[in-house]
């Protein structure tokens, strides 16, 4: 009989470290994901709030998501050639950041990290394992992150002609910042 | 109490199960809301060779539009003695396409031949999407021509209201592929000026286009109108034909250049629906141009940072 408590309260206690577990992620909908090309003849930019992420708090994993689509240019006929030309949206819609917090954090308290994250950038189809270093604030259970990279247009096999006008830059500077909530 | 255990167990493994499947799954749900976007670019420019293409210009942009059509490469009116066609123009053009929104466009032009000024709306009704809830584009056309030139003759434009036409397309058009684009195009034209004197005055149309690309920047382009075996009478005196064109269209990002091969004389709707006379099967084959440039305006208004582009 007394077993079977002890077993009982093993078994609650998993129970709620399961749920509590649960509620430690954080989810978001509107990243703000921007990237920038410049050269001596153009500067190239464009913005999106659409970026989907997700936060396990558990397992320090996060994922970031974004329709290509959503990206905005100040001219529309530039937003179509680098849907048409360059990312080939309507083949591979999503560019998607996966990885690990390489840093311990303590989600439940505030604090500022400077952090890395170890994973896996997707982008025009292209798998590329990265190390990406990144900004995590919390503050009153919201989570907020950002980051700044460059993307080399080569290593996503993204083609840059010669026979163009609008320079475009061999590396790409990514810029990406938003708030997480928690999961209820 | 193994059974016990057991549950334990699975549910611990079941726990750690779910952890790594966490961060995928709860993406999933967050992109679930996602509505199906629109599928653009079906063409790369307004027009295919002779026709309009579905698409319209982007808001504030305007495109400048140069085109040419040259003689005969053969027959009597081609070969060496006329650079096989290059010495003659049978038709110039020069046009500006506006976007006033991102699905109207007006434009105005004017061509050589007649002395013929166009004016016209273009609408994008419906959009093609990625899900099956809409599977095409379509876009409405409506274009007036005024013919400015002195009459050739007393009777000639005898009413003011003679020297215009009018035309109206409705544009149907699908991107099969990121490769593939095909359009049909039932139009109806309404005019005073006929050459022939048995011809209708009024003559159904339906054309037909496509794109498909080579490279990324590089398409091949045709399009056929069909005219006669449609509303037009058979027993005219002159021999009509119908317009058809091929060409290669080359991108450069702000720049569409298209080379082409026509049998038709002239550039706007409203002259090579009903007057095209030359025939590829006699010579009649000709070599034509389009230079493109587009032009965005009001850049300035455009408030956020983030988004704005600069060229030095």
């Amino acid at each position: 009989m007394n077993r079977i408590r002890k077993i009982t309260r093993v078994f609650i206690a998993l129970l709620l470290l399961h749920l509590s577990a649960g509620a430690q992620n954080f989810v978001s909908k509107n990243i703000r994901i921007g990237l920038f090309s410049s050269t001596p003849l153009e500067d190239i930019r464009a913005v999106s709030d659409k970026g989907n992420a997700v936060l396990v708090s558990k397992t320090r994993e996060i994922v970031v998501q974004l329709d290509v689509k959503t990206l905005e240019f100040d001219r529309k006929l530039m937003q179509e050639h680098f849907n048409e030309n360059y990312i080939e949206s309507d083949k591979y819609p999503n560019a998607k950041f996966k990885g690990v917090i390489d840093q311990a954090i303590d989600f439940t308290k505030d604090g500022n990290y400077g952090v890395t994250v170890t994973g896996v950038l997707s982008v025009h189809g292209v798998d590329k394992k990265r190390t990406i270093p990144g900004k995590v604030i919390i503050s009153n259970g919201v989570v907020q992150i950002s980051t700044e990279f460059n993307v080399a247009c080569v290593d996503h096999n993204i083609k840059i002609p010669k026979l163009v006008f609008a320079k475009i830059a061999e590396f790409i500077t990514i810029k990406a910042e938003g708030k997480f909530n928690p999961l209820k | 109490m193994n059974k016990i255990k057991y549950l334990l167990i699975s549910f611990s493994l079941f726990t750690l199960h779910a952890q790594a499947q966490e961060a995928d799954s709860l993406l999933k749900a967050l992109d679930s809301g996602r509505v199906a976007s629109t599928v653009d670019a079906a063409f790369k420019s307004t027009h295919v060779v002779l026709s309009h293409s579905s698409e319209t210009q982007k808001k504030h942009d305007l495109d400048l539009r140069i085109r040419h059509h040259f003689g005969d490469i053969g027959g009597r009116f081609g070969s060496a003695h006329t650079l096989y066609g290059l010495d003659v123009a049978t038709d110039l053009f020069i046009g500006l396409d506006y976007g006033v929104t991102d699905d109207f466009t007006v434009a105005v032009g004017r061509s050589k031949q007649d002395e013929l000024f166009n004016f016209s709306g273009k609408y994008k009704l419906l959009k093609q999407k990625t899900d099956a809830s809409m599977p095409i584009n379509m876009t409405l056309f409506a274009q007036l021509g005024w013919i400015a030139r002195e009459p050739l003759n007393n009777s000639e434009f005898a009413q003011y209201s003679d020297r215009f036409s009018y035309f109206f397309q409705s544009i149907i058009s699908r991107k099969f592929s990121s490769r593939l684009s095909l359009e049909v195009m039932p139009g109806y034209l309404l005019r005073s000026n006929v050459e022939d004197h048995g011809d209708a005055k009024n003559l159904f149309s339906l054309g037909f286009a496509g794109r498909m690309k080579i490279t990324k920047r590089l398409s091949f382009i045709a399009d056929y109108t069909l005219v006669n075996g449609l509303s037009r009478p058979k027993d005219l005196t002159e021999s009509y034909y119908n317009p058809f064109g091929v060409g290669l269209e080359i991108e450069t990002g702000g720049h569409i250049f298209s080379l082409n091969f026509m049998n038709s004389e002239y550039i706007v709707e409203n002259n090579f629906i009903p007057n095209t006379k030359k025939s590829w099967s006699k010579g009649g084959v000709r070599f034509g141009f389009t230079i493109s440039r587009n032009f965005t305006l009001f850049k300035s208004k455009n408030e956020d940072p983030d988004k704005k582009s600069k060229i030095y």
